[in-house]
């Protein structure tokens, strides 16, 4: 094995810690014991406080109103592969989402772009579906492999957006340039839709055409603020003083940068790329 | 119902068959509207233009097929600026569908021009799996990554691949994409191993990459057909970005007079609807 | 097990990835480590690749063998992936028409009815965005007569026309559109977004990591 190769024939002296990346770790170190200590703060019980997220509230309404219409929901988990975080935010929500259809007894329709997606889709909705005790309910078929090109798959969405109507479209995931053809066919079709991504270059067009958009860290946020369990709230709390942090660090940048000669230099170098 | 009401809810299919008149127009009557240059397009232009005759270039090949009227004037005009400097040229691709063709039909084409040979001029990698580990991987070997090229060659074969071994041995990236593989290329091979990079990419993503342009991450920024055809005007060769701007033009404004002219409606029937106390 | 083992894996593969970051790739053991998890991963995405393709036939098969409906249009899909696949995987000794290569089959095909077809419907973005842009630019609010009235400039800036129409304004407004909004305001809000899905994405993997996240899983 090639490393077992390195370590009997190296004879050069090196350090085996990496000086020129200790900013990332502080960084590291930092952000991972933020978020682990407000969990254990939240797990102890202390109330923590989220701020409204329009479009997670909207969505046992959004289900609820296919469920008087008679009409399916639509979810799409994005079309990237299940290696991509947003992927996994998707599939967490899908979770979620799920538990409420199996409730009220919605259909439900997952077409997905990757073999791998399929099988983490299909295995949390057939666990939701059991742990809202509607087991029986469950079919293999909600979760689809349709296509794997993107425009196949926009295609087909479409075309079944088009033909079956569903009251309700919810795209949490990674979009690219296929999320303008979802969001204004599911428009033309009649659904309400909620929409979420990372990618900042489609949130335009979801915000043009949904009529609820997650924005950024909003979809990494979903699946705490949905399960409200304290555990991954507390997560968020921490996620939200390293945010608080990086304000201020960007703050004393600008005024050192902009009025010192010799403290700006300093400060800016910390903050060399990796 | 009045002309502004019935303007205002004009149905979307109405919207789409004006977008194809004024799409078809400038191919019955040519209009060569002057292109000015961004600072961005001319920022790229120069870092490429003053890089030493025969450095070698990655040009990643990052887009699909399907953003070809975008994409591929920026790659086309990034091989002719890179063989008049002697460049030798490393063509990859992180997308599977079609980039190597497309990467070897236009490598090929190009070089056939300026009379380069293929292996000892330009080398085109191919696809390989897996954006991180690929970029990662290259940047401690190539050849761990790509032991042979797109066409089956042992990379040892290649005299051009005998000397780059990694991003050490390579002077500039040209990365020409259409989804997030641009933003692995400067967070993985631009922070890690300080090569300088520019980025063409569809106008969608053009905004995002304004940030990375501003931070010195990259040294220039095409975007969209505007950005390829600003290029093609810096290298004295317009081309097919070139004659797509009178299109462009035209559904631009097409877009704006609907806009300002379904607002109009929307005044006319808000002010109606208070008169009658809706 | 079920549960256990691959939070289990889903550790140790992250906090070695985390950790070896940090070291130097020369440090005996694990200074390759990551390297060699991330070629294990070029491996396994490798034959995920083939799995796309085993499931589409067996669920277009299976949609064929019992007359579901649209069984039709899945007989062109198990055809078209024949005739795409089985040519392009020949060696291109027996025929030049074999493998990948210009003049072969598969390039033909590719070229000419696939390549076409996505640029098409990337094409119908436009049509769909004129009528996007047509319904919801709309004055309705301060915010989004803002958001009106900045859509419309860049507009004209971005096109040599319109720039050549703002030119005719006192004052250099397409360089105030390049300074202020693009590298500006834009630039700002960009960021801001960036910082803060990569904090999210950052924080959901801490917690993959760690196994306190396991909905992925369909658990938790």
């Amino acid at each position: 094995m090639t490393l077992f190769a390195e370590a009997a024939f190296s004879q050069e002296e090196f350090s085996v810690f990496r000086g020129d990346r200790i900013n990332a770790l502080i960084a590291v170190v930092a952000f991972s014991a933020a978020v682990l200590i407000f969990t254990n703060w939240a797990k102890r019980g202390k109330p923590l406080y989220l701020r409204k997220i329009a479009g997670l509230d909207a969505v046992e309404e959004a289900v609820g109103r296919a469920t008087e219409m008679g009409r399916p929901v639509l979810f799409i988990p994005g079309i990237d592969d299940l290696d991509q975080i947003e992927t996994i935010a998707g599939i967490s929500i899908l979770g979620r989402v799920a538990q409420i259809t199996a409730q009220y007894e919605t259909p439900l329709m997952v077409p997905v772009r990757y073999p791998l997606v399929l099988a983490a889709g299909q295995e949390v909705v057939q666990q939701a579906y059991i742990h809202a005790g509607k087991g029986d309910a469950y079919e293999k078929d909600m979760v689809r492999y349709v296509a794997g090109e993107q425009f196949a798959f926009a295609a087909t969405v479409n075309g079944y957006m088009m033909r079956e109507h569903p009251a309700t479209n919810i795209y949490m995931g990674a979009f690219f340039a296929e999320s303008l053809l979802l969001a204004e066919t599911g428009n033309a079709a009649g659904s309400i839709q909620i929409a979420g991504t990372g990618r900042p270059e489609q949130l335009p067009f979801f915000v043009a055409a949904c009529d609820y958009t997650l924005m950024g860290e909003e979809l990494f946020a979903a699946s705490a603020y949905l399960s409200h369990e304290p555990v991954m709230m507390g997560g968020l709390k921490g996620q939200d003083l390293m945010k608080v942090l990086i304000v201020i660090l960007i703050l004393a940048g600008v005024i050192l940068v902009t009025f010192t000669t010799k403290l700006g230099p300093i400060f800016k170098s910390w903050f060399q790329a990796v | 119902m009045s002309f502004w009401e019935r303007f205002e809810g004009m149905d979307r299919r109405w919207v789409y068959l004006m977008v194809g008149i004024t799409v078809l127009i400038p191919f019955i009557i040519p209009m060569k509207f002057p292109v000015s240059v961004s600072p961005e397009a001319r920022s790229f232009f120069n870092a490429v233009d003053s890089l030493p005759d025969s450095s070698t270039v990655m040009l990643v090949f990052d887009y699909y097929p399907s953003t070809i009227a975008e994409c591929e004037p920026m790659a086309i005009a990034g091989a002719h600026h890179l063989f008049q400097k002697h460049c030798k040229i490393i063509t990859l691709s992180n997308i599977p569908y079609g980039a190597p063709s497309m990467a070897e039909s236009i490598t090929r084409r190009i070089a056939a021009e300026y009379g380069k040979e293929y292996g000892k001029d330009f080398v085109n990698l191919g696809y390989k799996y897996g954006y991180v580990s690929v970029l990662k991987g290259m940047g401690v070997s190539i050849e761990s990554i790509f032991p042979t090229d797109n066409r089956g060659t042992p990379l040892s074969e290649l005299p051009l691949m005998n000397y780059v071994k990694n991003y050490e041995q390579v002077d500039f990236i040209f990365e020409v994409a259409d989804n997030a593989t641009a933003d692995y290329w400067i967070s993985i091979v631009n922070a890690g191993y300080s090569v300088p990079m520019g980025v063409g990419c569809t106008a969608v993503m053009a905004p995002k990459f304004y940030a990375f342009y501003g931070a010195g991450q990259i040294v220039g920024l095409l975007g969209g057909m505007k950005g390829a055809a600003e290029y093609e005007i810096l290298l004295d060769k317009p081309s097919t970005a070139f004659r797509g701007m009178d299109i462009q033009s035209l559904v631009h404004f097409l877009i704006i007079g609907l806009v300002i002219i379904g607002n109009i409606g929307f005044f006319v029937t808000k002010r109606k609807k208070r008169k009658i106390g809706v | 097990m079920r549960t256990t083992a691959p939070v289990i894996i889903a550790f140790l593969t992250g906090a070695t990835l985390v950790v070896t970051f940090f070291l130097n790739e020369k440090t005996p053991f694990v200074g390759q480590l990551s390297n060699q998890l991330l070629d294990w991963l070029i491996i396994i995405g490798g034959f995920t690749l083939l799995l796309g393709v085993v499931s589409i036939l067996r669920v277009s098969w299976q949609t064929v063998q019992r007359r579901k409906e649209g069984w039709f249009y899945k007989i062109a899909t198990i055809v078209s992936v024949l005739i795409m696949a089985i040519p392009s995987l020949l060696p291109v000794s027996w025929s030049p028409l074999f493998g990948r290569f210009e003049g072969s089959i598969y390039d033909w095909l590719f070229m000419n009815l696939q390549a076409p077809m996505m640029a098409t419907m990337f094409a119908t973005l436009a049509f769909y965005i004129a009528s996007a842009a047509y319904r919801a630019f709309r004055a309705r609010t301060p915010e989004a007569t803002l958001l009106l009235l900045t859509a419309t400039l860049v507009m004209f800036w971005r096109v040599p026309i319109g720039e050549a129409i703002l030119n005719l304004i006192p004052g250099d407004v397409p360089f105030f559109i390049n300074k202020f909004v693009m590298n500006g305001a834009n630039l700002a809000v960009q960021r801001g977004i960036i910082i803060g899905a990569a904090l999210g994405a950052a924080a959901m993997s801490l917690r993959i990591i760690l196994g306190i996240e396991r909905t992925y899983m369909g658990r938790g």
